[in-house]
């Protein structure tokens, strides 16, 4: 399977940066801090599960 | 000198498109009308005098059309020996009338408990906060041994709320203080514009804490959090916050403010990339110590990239931090010293993380130019707040440079200090953030 880290990272972005420019850029910087890099994950790209898990987390945390 | 009509050019698309393509174009074509193509600049053109001077009058005529208020910020600043000598004089220079928000810095010669007493007691009815340091900031002049103050009046700010995050140590937790802040401000932390809300946080420079306290505020909101780690002049033994008259060590100040006017919020380091790559592969993130980079023992691989032996690396660190590069922007990790294999970090970094080897710049001219991006972006300061790292206080003394760096802040109502982290979206080192009001 692949492309789900793209898919969770876009909703993330979705859910708090909307469309703007921005905040999509903060949003970023902080998954960057935390470790994950949103320009390494493409809709090919492994659906690595400690990945997934971490995001899971991130999305619990970033979205509540 | 190259690269100010550039700079120029885009502060004045910047503030008159507002991101917007089509007024971008269309500012353009007024520019070329006016007999100044932008595509003819770069980075490297010639600072030509009569293009700059036009370029200046434009950047007027923008701001004068613009308004906005400006805020009303006065400091004040005393360099006397005791507490209750400097606060005495910053209540003559102050005085009392319809200040709302007053920030101060005190040199960490003061007891914390006694001058966050003083200061509170002296302005009653004022929300009164700042934190201890390791050299203070004041318009113009870089100082020692004093306190330094800003004071906000009544329509200058449209709300603040302070809120101490006690017990960092134990659980870094700062849900309370957003419960607070959301039945303060009546929104959803989630749901504050971070156009209109301004967040600052002060926090024990000991701590070792604040890329975890960071972290948290990141996931509560998207406004942005901006500040300093407090400082001991250089003693490294005990930090200290200031909030409703009281002092705290293990905990963090956070402030949320709604100014009245637009506001600029600025991270400045004067590094570049030297195009060498360190890998974090396995790090001890709670004690900021890297362990390997590029699976080699992290002191052998930095030094390799530095071209000197392991025994000459802890000579370079103060000139080759390494930096996480985000857009361009390094968020510089400062290293402290090496143990066994090991090299530590002021600031601690995840495994994977790839790190950019940096050298200096000229810190002066940099500032110099944020400085004035910052100027032309808000059409105007009317007052600043630096939390400036030690590393770059040292570094300018050693450069004797700090009266230069005091007189960038001349014309600029400014107040700020010496600190032990700086805070901007996460923690870093080695930089300068700014609060730029207009």
């Amino acid at each position: 399977m692949a492309g789900k880290i793209k898919q969770m990272i876009d909703a993330i972005l979705a859910r708090r940066a909307d469309d703007n420019e921005l905040l999509q850029r903060v949003i970023k910087t902080k998954l960057i801090l935390k470790g994950i890099n949103p320009a390494k994950y493409d809709e090919q790209s492994f659906d690595d599960p400690a990945i997934i898990a971490r995001l899971e987390k991130m999305a619990q945390e970033l979205c509540r | 000198m190259a690269g100010r009509i550039k700079q120029m050019i885009e502060e004045i698309l910047a503030e008159r498109s507002k991101g917007n393509e089509m007024l971008a174009r269309v500012i353009r074509t007024k520019l070329i009308l006016k007999g100044i193509s932008p595509e003819k600049y770069t980075d490297q053109s010639d600072d030509d005098p009569k293009i700059i001077r036009k370029l200046k009058k434009m950047t007027k005529e923008v701001s004068h059309g613009n308004k906005r208020p400006f805020m009303n910020i006065r400091t004040a600043s005393s360099e006397k020996n005791t507490a209750e000598d400097a606060v005495d004089e910053l209540m003559g220079i102050f005085g009392s009338n319809n200040m709302k928000m007053m920030i101060f810095f005190a040199s960490a010669k003061f007891d914390p408990e006694e001058i966050s007493a003083r200061m509170q007691a002296a302005f009653p009815g004022v929300t009164v906060f700042g934190c201890s340091t390791a050299g203070e900031i004041v318009s113009g002049r870089l100082l020692k041994g004093s306190v330094v103050a800003m004071a906000f009046d009544e329509e200058s700010l449209l709300d603040v709320k302070v809120e101490v995050v006690r017990n960092l140590k134990r659980k870094v937790d700062v849900g309370d203080a957003f419960c607070s802040f959301e039945r303060h401000f009546g929104e959803a932390a989630d749901e504050m514009k971070p156009s209109q809300y301004l967040g600052i946080i002060l926090i024990d420079g000991m701590c070792g804490l604040e890329e975890k306290v960071m972290d948290a505020i990141g996931d509560k909101t998207n406004v942005i959090f901006l500040g300093g780690s407090a400082a001991d002049d250089l003693r490294f033994r005990k930090t200290f916050v200031f909030a409703n008259g009281r002092s705290y060590a293990d905990a963090a100040v956070l402030t949320l403010l709604k100014p009245a006017a637009p506001f600029d919020l600025v991270k400045t380091q004067s590094v570049r990339a030297m195009g060498a790559e360190l890998v974090v592969t396995k790090a001890n993130e709670d004690k900021r110590e890297i362990i390997e980079f590029n699976n080699k023992p992290a002191s052998i691989a930095y030094a390799e990239v530095l071209g000197v032996s392991v025994h000459e690396l802890a000579a370079c660190f103060p000139s080759h931090p390494l930096g996480l590069v985000i857009d361009g922007e390094p968020y510089i990790r400062s290293p402290t010293q090496i143990s066994g294999d090991s090299v530590f970090f002021h600031c601690s970094s995840v495994e994977g993380m790839p790190l950019s080897l940096l050298e200096l710049t000229n810190l002066i001219e940099d500032t110099r130019n944020v400085l004035e991006r910052s100027r032309a972006k808000l059409g105007g300061i009317s007052g600043v707040i630096v939390f400036n790292c030690a590393h770059r206080a040292l570094e300018l003394e050693f450069n004797k440079q700090s009266r230069e760096y005091g007189e960038l802040f001349a014309e600029i109502p400014t107040i700020g200090f010496n600190s032990y982290g700086e805070q901007f979206i996460g923690h870093m080192n080695q930089t300068a953030t700014m609060i730029v009001f207009r």
